[in-house]
């Protein structure tokens, strides 16, 4: 029997990954994420936590076929750089085709299944993006 | 306000969600050497497909977060989080509280996950109606979601499918729709199961019929009837479980129900059997179309067996929530047709070494 | 103070499935001892950033030094991502600065070919940040996928165009006796190759390769001494590619390379021969442009044009081939680089030769742009 995956770890990350919690600098005003214990544009300590918004615009993709191990079945994996308000997120795009992704394009955060620890480990959930559903804009 | 304790609730927010990918039933047929009729027979057209990176509790986190941004109310007042499902991720550990947790209502809530076939969800709809009408909590989360499984090759395959609905259930003041009654009716009726440790269920084919589903959701409609003193014809809207297209139009004439209250609430021929979320889908969908002081009857129905009803009244709060998130609708034009092959690879039919 | 180095050696990157990570090294820094004429060092500096996943060694520095019989040495181990080995040379710079040591041995060594390319992708992701960010299956190639094409759209630069960097990278490295792929390429077959992580291709990246590569540095020059080090120095702390405020212009690289103007007076562009951490064809461009060697959206360009090669106007950048062709056995390459610059300074270079180089520079960035590591060289004739 053996574990991959942390438990503490994905218990500990839960407000970045199933919430976008990030952390805003009070000295510089900056927003940065995952959070940090200071700040990474000023070195500020005097941080508080927010929360990204969950909509955002797709700045740059790349269709990512050098796939990592355990990442086969959803080959090619799309990652995405996210712009949310003020905020650039690096993570996967899901529920797309590449032929679909345009830089510009609208995405929304939906919660996935990120890994998952072989057949008997933990999984983790956390955020990826997909093209914005239609109607999606009666979303808040 | 005396009476009945479901007159003092109501759906506060209701939320779908159907994955992408829809398999044409066309493409089982053709791998699993069945009659071209085979699926016609059914009344089945295509179902939806969970996609490599969904399982039931990231389908049932998104309807859920649908339905509390439909509710408009913060996360923290929801008291309660039932998840019904036969397709958990964890055999043992809940699937309620990362739903909770990844919403914002945790910790103070209570969260399970249920099981009883396709109707857990129904019976944590029925539980909430009573918590809040008790006065217990103020408002409630009940999820169904599933990613149904069926034996490659098996005639259920062709409809087991993927997708979720969610609903919050709260004090009958400020919902969109509030309840009239509920009846719910049960037996051991042994029409289909899946043993532990078992990846497939099994099924007694045209057992899971008529003393299962029909005795079962008759029995609960007429039940509700009688103690409501309705008729069929006071409904606006019936919904009934949908293990395929053709048997809730069946139950529905027996009832003395016209084909037209039923069709607008008949979504597995589209998306195929979502398992717990099957009725309850149908009633969002009728949600999402309905006008005030419409009355809707809904019937879902679990193997094993059993089935609830309820009579529920939309009111004028619907209209200002409806726009609040995305329509079934919505969901059903996103639509990424796949081929059996792929399918096989999302579902983990594949055997792969990990 | 001045730190001299006086050996200097090298394997040729490849697939050395029969050679273990330690007869690896071995083969390099014996050869770095002998050619400094040394058996005896007061210290060995190692760079390995991949050696504890794909070797499972704790302690590697101390095993090593005793599998190298260098009895009674101090060792230090050094990891800063694909920039391990720079920082290694740094260190050990300071070792002989601060006077705890007078000779000091630097190996670096990674093996990339132990086990399959899948394993070390998903082991090279943990350069990027890896709570969240490598959580997902971005890959060793994803950033540097999406950082290229933020780099083509913003600058107008066609995929035809960037397909210059890594042809120049080949078309030196076919004289490098270490390089792993010494042949050259045709820009024209850089769109058409396996996707990477579109719009890279596998023409794009730096190959999966064994290395190691040794130097002896010592404090005081004698005959065998080929360079002296002016400079070795570091800028860690700050936002990487994708958090910093413009991805193509990390603020790391843009202060050691003001620190080299601050410290010599000597700006990038006017250093000799440069070997640049261009670990995909994005990450050279955008380090080419941070450096000041071209303007912003035009390094690929200047590639293709010639600036950076021999008879250009800019310097010769990346002799070696470059990470693409020379390879990139990853905690290794900075001393790679260091040796080879010394190499060509010191006129003994095997591969392609720039003729009167008296300064060389090696600048790289850790895996996600947040550190940068830059080391000079000067000839000693």
């Amino acid at each position: 029997m053996s574990m991959d995956l942390s438990v503490p770890e994905t218990w500990r990350v839960k407000g970045p990954l199933y919430r976008l919690e990030a952390a805003r600098c009070k000295t510089c005003g900056r927003i940065h994420y995952p959070p940090m214990p200071a700040c990474p544009y000023c070195g500020s300590r005097d941080l508080e936590r927010v929360t990204l918004p969950s909509e955002g615009v797709l700045e740059s993709y790349s269709v990512v076929y050098a796939v990592p191990e355990g990442s086969r079945h959803k080959a090619p994996v799309l990652l995405g750089l996210v712009r949310l308000g003020r905020v650039r997120v690096v993570a996967e795009i899901t529920d797309a085709d590449p032929s679909e992704l345009r830089t510009g394009m609208e995405v929304e955060a939906v919660l996935r299944r990120i890994r998952s620890d072989r057949e008997a480990g933990i999984i983790r959930y956390g955020v990826m993006f997909r093209p914005k559903l239609k109607g999606g804009s009666r979303g808040g | 306000m005396e009476g009945r304790p479901e007159e003092k609730t109501g759906i506060h927010g209701w939320g779908v969600y159907v994955p992408r990918y829809r398999l044409p039933m066309s493409e089982i047929a053709r791998v699993w050497g069945w009659a071209p009729e085979q699926a016609s027979g059914l009344g089945m057209k295509e179902k939806a497909v969970a996609g490599p990176d969904e399982d039931s509790v990231t389908m049932g986190y998104e309807a859920a977060r649908n339905a509390l941004r439909r509710a408009s109310i913060e996360a923290s007042r929801v008291g309660a989080v039932f998840f019904g499902t036969e397709s958990k991720p964890y055999a043992v550990k809940p699937s309620a509280t990362i739903i909770a947790e990844a919403l914002g209502i945790t910790p103070a809530t209570m969260a399970s996950d249920l099981e009883f076939a396709c109707r857990a969800a129904s019976e944590g709809l029925r539980a909430l109606i009573g918590m809040v009408a008790s006065g217990l909590i103020e408002y409630g989360l009940v999820v169904g979601s599933d990613t149904a499984q069926a034996n490659p090759g098996d005639v259920l395959e062709f409809t087991a499918s993927s997708g979720a609905v969610a609903y919050i259930i709260g004090p009958r003041e400020g919902a969109v729709a509030h309840f009239e009654g509920s009846y719910t009716y049960v037996t051991d009726t042994p029409d289909f199961w899946r043993r532990a440790h078992q990846p497939y269920p099994l099924h007694g084919e045209g057992f899971t019929g008529e003393p299962a589903y029909f005795h079962h959701i008759e029995n609960a409609v007429k039940g509700l009837l009688a103690e409501l003193g309705l008729k069929p014809s006071d409904f606006d809207y019936a919904v009934f479980h949908q293990p395929n297209g053709k048997f809730p139009l069946r139950i529905a004439r027996r009832l003395g129900i016209p084909k037209e209250k039923v069709l607008p609430g008949l979504v597995t021929p589209v998306i195929g059997n979502t398992y717990n979320a099957s009725a309850l889908l149908g009633l969002a969908r009728v949600l999402d179309i309905a006008k005030p002081g419409d009355r809707i009857l809904v019937a879902p129905f679990g193997s094993g067996a059993g089935s609830d009803a309820y009579s529920i009244v939309v009111t004028d709060a619907i209209e200002e929530r409806r726009g609040l998130a995305p329509l079934f609708d919505d969901y059903l034009e996103r639509r990424k047709e796949i081929d059996y092959a792929t399918y096989a690879k999302f579902r983990g039919i594949l055997n792969v070494i990990k | 103070m001045e730190v001299y180095i006086t050996g200097v050696g090298l394997t040729k990157v490849g697939r050395h499935f029969d050679l273990s990570l330690r007869e690896l090294a071995a083969r390099a820094a014996f050869e770095a001892l002998d050619s400094a004429r040394i058996d005896k060092v007061d210290a060995v500096v190692v760079a390995s950033t991949l050696s504890y996943r794909e070797a499972g060694q704790f302690d590697l520095a101390g095993h090593l030094a005793g599998a190298l019989g260098l009895k009674g040495a101090q060792t230090l181990a050094m990891e800063a991502g694909d920039a391990s080995g720079l920082a290694a040379v740094e260190a050990a710079c300071s070792l002989i600065r601060a006077g705890s040591a007078e000779r000091v041995l630097v190996v670096g060594v990674d093996k990339l070919t132990d086990y399959v390319s899948s394993r070390v992708y998903r082991d090279l992701q943990r350069l990027y940040e890896a709570e969240v960010q490598a959580l997902y299956d971005i890959g060793h190639a994803g950033v540097a996928g999406l950082l290229a094409r933020l780099y083509m759209e913003r600058y107008g630069v066609g995929r035809d165009t960037l397909s210059y960097w890594p042809a120049m990278d080949h078309s030196h490295a076919k004289h490098n006796p270490y390089a792993m792929l010494p042949f050259a390429i045709d820009p024209a077959a850089v769109p058409r190759a396996l996707k990477v992580a579109e719009p890279l291709t596998l023409l794009d990246s730096f190959p999966l390769g064994d290395g190691a590569a040794a130097l002896v540095l010592e404090s005081e020059p004698h005959g065998d001494a080929r360079a002296k080090v002016v400079l070795a120095t570091s800028a860690a702390g700050y936002p990487s590619f994708t958090m910093n405020e413009d991805p193509l212009a990390p603020e790391s690289v843009g202060e050691v390379a003001a620190r080299l103007r601050e410290v010599t007076g000597i700006a990038p562009a006017n250093v000799d021969v440069i070997e640049l951490g261009d670990t995909f064809t994005s990450i050279g461009v955008i380090l080419a442009e941070s450096l000041g060697l071209s303007k912003p959206g035009r390094a690929a360009v200047d590639a293709m044009e010639g600036r950076f090669t021999l008879g250009g106007d800019g310097p010769v950048v990346n002799p070696s081939g470059g990470l693409k062709a020379r390879g990139h056995p990853v905690g290794a390459t900075g001393v790679y680089m260091v040796g080879e610059l010394a190499l060509q300074l010191s006129g003994e270079y095997p591969g392609l030769r720039v003729d009167g180089a008296r300064r060389g520079l090696a600048v790289m960035a850790s895996g996600d742009g947040s550190s940068a590591h830059l080391v000079l060289v000067e000839g000693v004739a």
